[in-house]
């Protein structure tokens, strides 16, 4: 989707929007939006073994009005596609979006010629912020993915990188 | 000396009672102004369906106010007869076998009479074909 303006507000505290930012990166709240087997491994991410909501992410809500992440789980058809267009403009500022799997990234598997049904790829036409590559990706693969979009959404770390030191 | 001691009491009140009102006001409609200032005046949009109530992302097919058959108030106001009926019957089976109305002809026919009476209106919405569930249609306007 390339550059594109975020809307803001009127007034603006760069200090207080830190520190807004930290909350709204330790808690997402992302839409309880499955569209195919991807689904599975997001539940499983919020169930216990996984528990996403050592991340504090674990809130999915069912109405796009009031979550901020929209993980999107799964093979977009062409009939799926004003849906999800609809929930994303549904959903407040600010709003993050999440391409989990392989056919939420590029299509994975229904790449091919002759395919008449399928979107290759959420970024086509959503604005994506983290790719989860996996078919399906691991619960793990979905933690790291929200914990990248922690970084990417505020400057605060969960913790220092052990590479960098 | 009266006229003015009261004039400058109503003064007074009328600031306390001012400020009480600006301050109720500011109280209600100063988070809606700060929220107003605070959040964001837009939303990305994809396709301009933001005000969409429906929030499943599909289209709603059709209005909410859809019309329902007149036949179901017919229906209600007949249970509400049937309702009466047993609602005032309870309390007399509860005492029907009690020794103070035992072997007495006259509670029966009490009974009979009451049932008969709350049955005409059964019997009337009988004759005018309620219970004759059809559709009933209406010119449209």
């Amino acid at each position: 989707m390339g550059t594109q303006n975020i809307p803001s507000s009127v007034v603006q505290f760069a200090l207080a929007d830190k520190l807004i930012n930290i909350g709204r990166a330790n808690s997402f709240w992302p839409l309880t939006f499955g569209i195919a087997c991807c689904a599975i491994e997001m539940m499983a991410t919020g169930c216990a073994r996984f528990d996403m909501s050592r991340f504090g992410a674990e809130v999915f809500r069912p109405s796009a009005r009031q979550s901020d992440v929209m993980i999107v789980a799964g093979t977009i058809t062409k009939k799926m596609m004003p849906g999800i267009k609809t929930l994303y403009d549904q959903m407040p500022e600010p709003k993050w979006v999440m391409a989990l799997g392989n056919c939420a990234i590029s299509g994975g598997p229904f790449a091919f010629e002759g395919q008449y049904s399928i979107i290759l790829g959420a970024d086509t036409f959503l604005p994506v912020d983290v790719y989860i590559p996996g078919c399906p990706p691991r619960p793990e693969a979905l933690l790291q993915g929200i914990i990248e979009l922690e970084h990417l959404v505020s400057d605060w770390k969960r913790w220092k990188n052990p590479e960098a030191a | 000396m009266e006229h003015q001691f009261s004039a400058f009491l109503y003064q007074e009140h009328v600031l306390w009672i001012a400020a009480f009102t600006l301050g109720g006001l500011a109280f209600a409609l100063g988070p809606i102004a700060i929220v107003y200032l605070f959040m964001p005046l837009q939303t990305r949009q994809l396709s301009n369906k933001a005000l969409q109530f429906i929030e499943c992302g599909m289209d709603p097919i059709g209005d909410s106010w859809i019309r329902y058959g007149v036949v179901f108030y017919l229906y209600a106001l007949i249970f509400l007869a049937f309702d009466v009926d047993v609602l005032f019957l309870f309390p007399v089976a509860t005492v029907y076998n009690t020794a103070l109305f035992a072997s007495s002809v006259r509670d029966f026919v009490e009974i009979v009479l009451f049932v008969g009476i709350l049955a005409l209106a059964i019997v009337y919405a009988w004759i005018k074909g309620v219970f004759k569930w059809e559709r009933k249609t209406f010119l449209r306007r």
